[in-house]
C-alpha cells in the first residue's frame, strides 16, 4: 500500500518543524503589497507581514495557489508513488480549495488524491493535518486518513476574539451577519466557523475582558466547567496580549492537558487583522494537540 | 486577437473590481483577471505560434500558470478547453471557433466544485450556446464573434436576476463583465482586421461604453439614465420599476444666507434620513445639491434653512424607468430629458463641471451602495438624545432615531410613524426612557406589523441592547438576549438640582449637582467631578467593570478627563471609555457593565 502524504496550504499555520517532522507538503497563498507580492510563510514570515502591516497604508490583498501550483505537487507525490490527503482552507472563505480540485482533476489518475474542504480555517484544520499526518505515519490508509480529518472537523471547537471586525469586513470574508457592526464602540467581536464554513459573530461584547469571560463561559458550556481540554492558540507576532490574555485565564479555569501556540500568517492575518488570538479546543487526551 | 481582449479587460479592470460582490465582496475581481489574463498573453508573446492549436495550447498553459481569484480560475479553465478543443488544428473556423467556446464551458463547469448561476459561468454558457445555434448561418468569423459577444452582454444584464446578492447590491456580476470584456476585444480585433478603416462597422469606430450599462442596467436607484444605458432597455427591463426605492431624483442650488451655518455634514446626514446618492458641493455661498429621496418635501424643508433655493430640478425616476421601458412614440429619448445640466447654462448660476465628475465617480466606485428590494427582517427604533448619541445607535444598527427624552417625550404617532418608514418585518423599538415606555406600547397596538418594545429606561440600557442584538436570531431570543442585557447595565446621571429638597436620605440644594444611580439620589455635591465621583463609587462594585462615560451639555473637557484619570488611579482594573453624547440637562450618563 502506498504511504499516505498530507498536502496543506499556507493558511493552516502549522510550523515550519512540524510540517518537516511529519513530512506535510505546503503549498503557498499569495499575499500582495501594492506591487509587491510574497508567498505567505515562505517569502514572508507572521512576524515580517505584521511589521510591514503597521507601516503600510493600504491594506494588503491575497490570492489563492493556481492549480498549477497543486498539480506540480501532486504530480511529484504521486511519482513517488505516494497517496495524498490534501486539506484546505475553507472553500467559503477562499478559491484554494477549488484550485486544488482543479488540480486534481487534471490528473492522467486521480484515484490516489482525496481533497477535502476543511471547512475551517488556520490552526483550526491545522490541527486537524497534524493529527492527520501522525497516523498517516503510523501507516494508515488514504480513506482512513480522509475520515478522520472530516471526523475531528465535528469534534473541534473554535473562537477568534479579533481586535476590530474591520478587516474582516474590508477584505469581504465576514459572511452571514455582514451587519454594521458599531466601530465606534470599544466592541470586541467572538466569531466562530459554523459547519458551512462560513465565520460569523456568536456575540459581541465591550472590553477585552468581558470578551476573555465570554469565551470561557462559552467553552464551559462545550465541555463543562474546569474540564480537561486540549488548547491550541494562535496570536499575531507583535499583538499578542489577547492571546496571552486568554491562555491565561483558561489555564486557571480549564484543566489544560495538551498545549500548542504558533502565530497566524499573513493570508489568515490580511482578513483577521492584528491583535487577533485564535483557540481551538479538544477534549483532553485526544492527543491531538500535543 | 487576444491581446484586444486582454487590452479591453485591462482597460475595465478597475470598473470590473467595483462590480464585485460575489462571492466575496473583495473587490479584486477585475485585477484577478486581468492578472491571469496578463500571464495568458505573456506566455503567448514567448511563445508565439501561427498554428491555432499550438497558440491555444501556450496561452491555456500560461492562464492555468497564473490564475488569479475563482474568476481567474474560471478562466483559465475555460480557455484550457478550448485549447483541447482546437488541438492539431492550424486554422479555426466558425464551427470549431463554436465547439471550443462550448468545450471550454463543460470544462470549467467540470472544474467547479459548485457552480453558481449568475456569474461568468453562465455568461460563458449562454454565449457559447449561441454561437453554436448560429455557427451554421454564417463564415464571417468576425460577424459570428460579434453575435457571441452581444449574447454574452445580455446574458450579464440579467445575471442579477438569477444571483440575489448582485440584485440586492444592484451590479451584475464581475467575473461575467470581465469576460464581456475579453469578447469584446475578440470582435474589436476581428472586425478592425476585415474593414480596415470601415467607420460604418458596428464595432471598428471604437469600443463601446461599459460603465452606463453597469450602473444603468443595475442599480436603479442611483442610476442616472443616459443615452447609452436607454440603448440597453433590454436590462432594465428586468428590473421593477418598483424596486426603486428613493424616486425623486433632485437638483437644486441653495444660496447661502446666514440665517443658519451651513454644515455640510449636518445637512447630508438629514439627507441621509430618507435618500441615498448625496452629492454636496460648496462653492462660496452657493451649494449645489443632488440627492435621490422619497420625500422631497423634507429635503426642501431642510434646505430651505440655510437660504434661498433656486433652480430646481426634480424628476421622478420610476417615471424614467417606465418609459424606457414602453417608450412613448415621439417621446425624447430619456438621455436628454434627463440631463440636468441643460437648465443650468441658461441660469447665470455658475457651471459645476466637477459635480458631473463627482456623480460618475459615486456611481462607478460605489454600485455596492446597499439598495433594498426586499423588506429585512428587523428594523429598530430607538429614542435618543443628543447627536454623540444618535451616531451611537446608529453605528449599532439602529435604523431610526427619533429625538426625545425628558421633558420632551415624543408622541405615540412619531413612534408609529417612525415604525412604518422602515422597510422591514418586524420592529425593535428602544424607548430608552421610562416616560416613553407608554407611549411605545402604544406604537406597539397601532402599528401595522409585528412589533417588540424593549423596556429600556435610559441611554445605557438602550446601548446594552442593541450591543446583544443578533441579526440571524429570531425575535424571541433576541428580546430575551436585550433583556439580559439591560439587566447587566447600570445607569448612572448627574444633572442639576432644580431646589432645596430631601430626598432618598440625601440632603439636596438647588443648583447642586446630583449624582443618580437608575432611579435613586446617590450624591449631592457642588462640584460635577465630586458628584461623578460618589456617583462611580456606588457604581463599581468588583472594580473590573467596563464603563462608558457619556458627555452632554455642560460638561468640560477638563472636567471628563479629570474623571477618566481619577477611574485610572482608583480602579485600575476597570476598562473605561469616552464618547460625546451630546444629551442636554445631564452632563454625565455613566453606563457600567457588570462583570460577568
Amino acid at each position: 500500500m502506498s504511504k499516505v502524504v498530507l498536502v496543506t496550504d499556507s493558511t493552516s499555520d502549522i510550523p515550519l518543524a512540524t510540517r518537516e517532522r511529519l513530512g506535510i507538503e505546503m503549498v503557498p497563498l499569495r499575499v500582495v503589497f501594492g506591487e509587491e507580492s510574497y508567498l505567505d510563510n515562505v517569502t514572508l514570515s507572521p512576524a515580517q507581514f505584521y511589521e510591514k502591516l503597521k507601516g503600510s497604508s493600504a491594506l494588503p490583498t491575497t490570492s489563492q495557489p493556481s492549480p498549477a501550483q497543486f498539480l506540480e505537487v501532486y504530480e511529484r507525490l504521486l511519482a513517488e508513488g505516494n497517496a495524498v490527503v490534501s486539506v484546505h482552507l475553507s472553500s467559503a472563505m477562499s478559491g484554494t480549495y477549488q484550485s486544488a480540485t482543479i488540480a486534481r482533476s487534471m490528473l492522467d489518475d486521480d484515484s490516489k488524491v482525496t481533497v477535502i474542504d476543511s471547512r475551517s480555517a488556520s490552526y483550526g484544520y491545522g490541527a486537524l493535518v497534524v493529527s492527520a499526518a501522525e497516523m498517516a505515519a503510523r501507516g494508515a490508509s488514504r480513506e482512513e486518513v480522509a475520515a478522520e480529518v472530516l471526523r475531528l472537523r465535528k469534534e473541534m471547537k473554535l473562537y477568534f476574539l479579533v481586535n476590530t471586525l474591520e478587516y474582516l469586513q474590508k477584505g469581504g470574508r465576514i459572511g452571514k451577519a455582514a451587519a454594521i457592526f458599531g466601530t465606534l464602540l470599544n466592541i470586541k467581536p467572538i466569531l466562530t466557523i459554523g459547519d458551512d464554513g462560513v465565520i460569523f459573530p456568536i456575540d459581541k461584547v465591550r472590553g477585552q475582558k468581558r470578551a476573555v469571560a465570554r469565551i470561557v463561559e462559552l467553552l464551559e458550556s462545550d465541555f463543562g466547567p474546569g474540564a480537561a481540554i486540549d488548547l491550541a492558540v494562535v496570536d499575531t507576532p507583535g499583538d499578542v496580549e489577547a492571546a496571552d490574555d486568554l491562555v491565561a485565564v483558561l489555564r486557571t479555569r480549564f484543566n489544560v492537558a495538551g498545549f500548542h501556540r504558533s502565530e497566524i500568517g499573513s493570508v489568515i492575518g490580511t482578513h483577521a487583522g492584528p491583535g487577533t488570538a485564535g483557540l481551538f479546543v479538544f477534549p483532553a487526551g485526544s492527543g491531538h494537540i500535543v | 486577437m487576444v491581446l484586444a481582449g486582454a487590452e479591453r479587460l485591462s482597460q475595465q479592470a478597475e470598473l470590473i473590481n467595483a462590480l464585485n460582490v460575489f462571492p466575496v465582496p473583495d473587490g479584486d475581481t477585475g485585477t484577478n483577471m486581468n492578472l491571469t489574463m496578463t500571464a495568458g498573453v505573456a506566455e503567448l508573446k514567448n511563445k508565439p505560434s501561427p498554428d491555432i492549436g499550438r497558440a491555444a495550447e501556450v496561452l491555456s498553459k500560461g492562464l492555468l500558470m497564473g490564475a488569479r481569484g475563482n474568476s481567474g480560475v474560471i478562466l483559465s479553465q475555460l480557455f484550457r478547453g478550448f485549447a483541447r478543443a482546437v488541438a492539431g488544428q492550424r486554422e479555426i473556423t466558425v464551427p470549431l471557433f463554436a465547439a471550443a467556446l462550448r468545450q471550454g464551458v463543460d470544462t470549467a463547469y467540470k472544474a467547479v466544485v459548485k457552480p453558481v448561476e449568475g456569474t461568468i459561468l453562465t455568461v460563458a454558457r449562454e454565449a457559447a450556446k449561441h454561437g453554436e445555434s448560429i455557427a451554421r448561418r454564417t463564415e464571417d468569423i468576425a460577424e459570428w464573434m460579434g453575435e457571441v459577444h452581444d449574447k454574452a452582454a445580455e446574458t450579464l444584464a440579467r445575471t442579477p436576476d438569477m444571483l440575489p446578492v448582485l440584485k440586492q447590491v444592484g451590479v451584475v456580476d464581475s467575473g461575467g463583465q470581465g469576460l464581456v470584456c475579453i469578447y469584446e476585444g475578440f470582435v474589436h480585433y476581428l472586425m478592425n482586421a476585415e474593414m480596415r478603416g470601415a467607420a460604418s462597422a458596428p464595432y471598428a469606430s471604437g469600443w463601446t461604453t461599459y460603465a452606463p450599462v453597469a450602473s444603468a442596467s443595475s442599480s436603479p436607484a442611483s442610476a442616472h439614465v443616459t443615452a447609452a444605458a436607454a440603448a440597453h432597455a433590454s436590462a432594465q427591463s428586468r428590473i421593477a420599476t418598483e424596486s426603486i426605492q428613493f424616486p425623486y431624483d433632485m437638483e437644486f442650488f441653495i444660496r447661502l444666507q446666514g440665517r443658519t451655518a451651513f454644515s455640510e455634514t449636518s445637512f447630508r446626514k438629514a439627507l441621509e434620513r430618507d435618500g441615498d446618492s448625496i452629492i454636496l458641493i460648496a462653492d462660496g455661498d452657493i451649494v449645489k445639491v443632488h440627492v435621490h429621496s422619497r420625500r422631497p418635501g423634507d429635503v426642501l424643508n431642510a434646505a430651505v434653512a440655510y437660504g434661498e433655493l433656486t433652480n430646481f430640478h426634480i424628476l421622478n425616476m420610476r417615471d424614467q424607468h417606465r418609459e424606457l421601458l414602453h417608450p412613448a412614440s415621439g417621446a425624447e429619448p430619456a438621455g436628454e430629458t434627463s440631463d440636468p445640466m441643460g437648465l443650468e447654462a441658461a441660469s447665470g448660476i455658475p457651471d459645476m463641471p466637477e459635480l458631473r465628475a463627482a456623480e460618475a465617480a459615486s456611481q462607478a466606485v460605489e454600485p455596492a451602495h446597499p439598495v433594498a428590494f426586499e423588506m429585512a427582517d428587523y428594523g429598530v427604533v430607538a429614542v435618543s438624545v443628543g447627536a454623540g448619541n444618535d451616531e451611537l445607535f446608529r453605528s449599532l444598527g439602529v435604523d431610526a432615531i427619533i429625538s426625545g427624552g425628558q421633558s420632551m417625550n415624543p408622541s405615540t404617532e412619531d413612534l408609529v410613524q417612525a415604525i412604518s418608514s422602515l422597510a422591514a418585518d418586524h420592529i425593535f423599538v428602544l424607548p430608552n426612557n421610562s416616560n416613553i415606555l407608554m407611549a411605545a406600547k402604544q406604537a406597539q397596538e397601532l402599528a401595522d406589523r409585528p412589533v417588540t418594545v424593549v423596556p429600556t429606561r435610559s441611554i445605557p440600557q438602550g446601548l446594552a441592547a442593541m450591543l446583544a442584538f443578533q441579526e440571524e436570531q429570531p425575535a424571541s431570543v433576541n428580546e430575551d438576549r436585550m433583556l439580559r442585557a439591560i439587566d447587566r447595565v447600570l445607569t448612572g446621571s448627574i444633572t442639576r438640582a432644580v431646589r432645596d429638597t430631601v430626598m432618598d436620605g440625601i440632603d439636596i440644594r438647588g443648583g447642586e449637582y446630583i449624582g443618580i444611580l437608575d432611579k435613586q439620589i446617590v450624591s449631592s455635591e457642588t462640584t460635577v467631578m465630586a458628584a461623578a465621583q460618589g456617583l462611580l463609587e456606588r457604581m463599581l462594585a468588583s472594580g473590573d467593570e467596563t464603563v462608558m462615560l457619556l458627555s452632554g451639555e455642560g460638561a468640560e473637557e477638563s472636567d471628563t478627563a479629570g474623571l477618566a484619570a481619577w477611574l485610572a488611579e482608583a480602579y485600575p482594573d476597570a476598562e473605561v471609555e469616552r464618547h460625546e453624547g451630546g444629551q442636554h440637562l445631564y452632563p454625565y450618563l455613566i453606563m457600567v457593565e457588570k462583570s460577568d
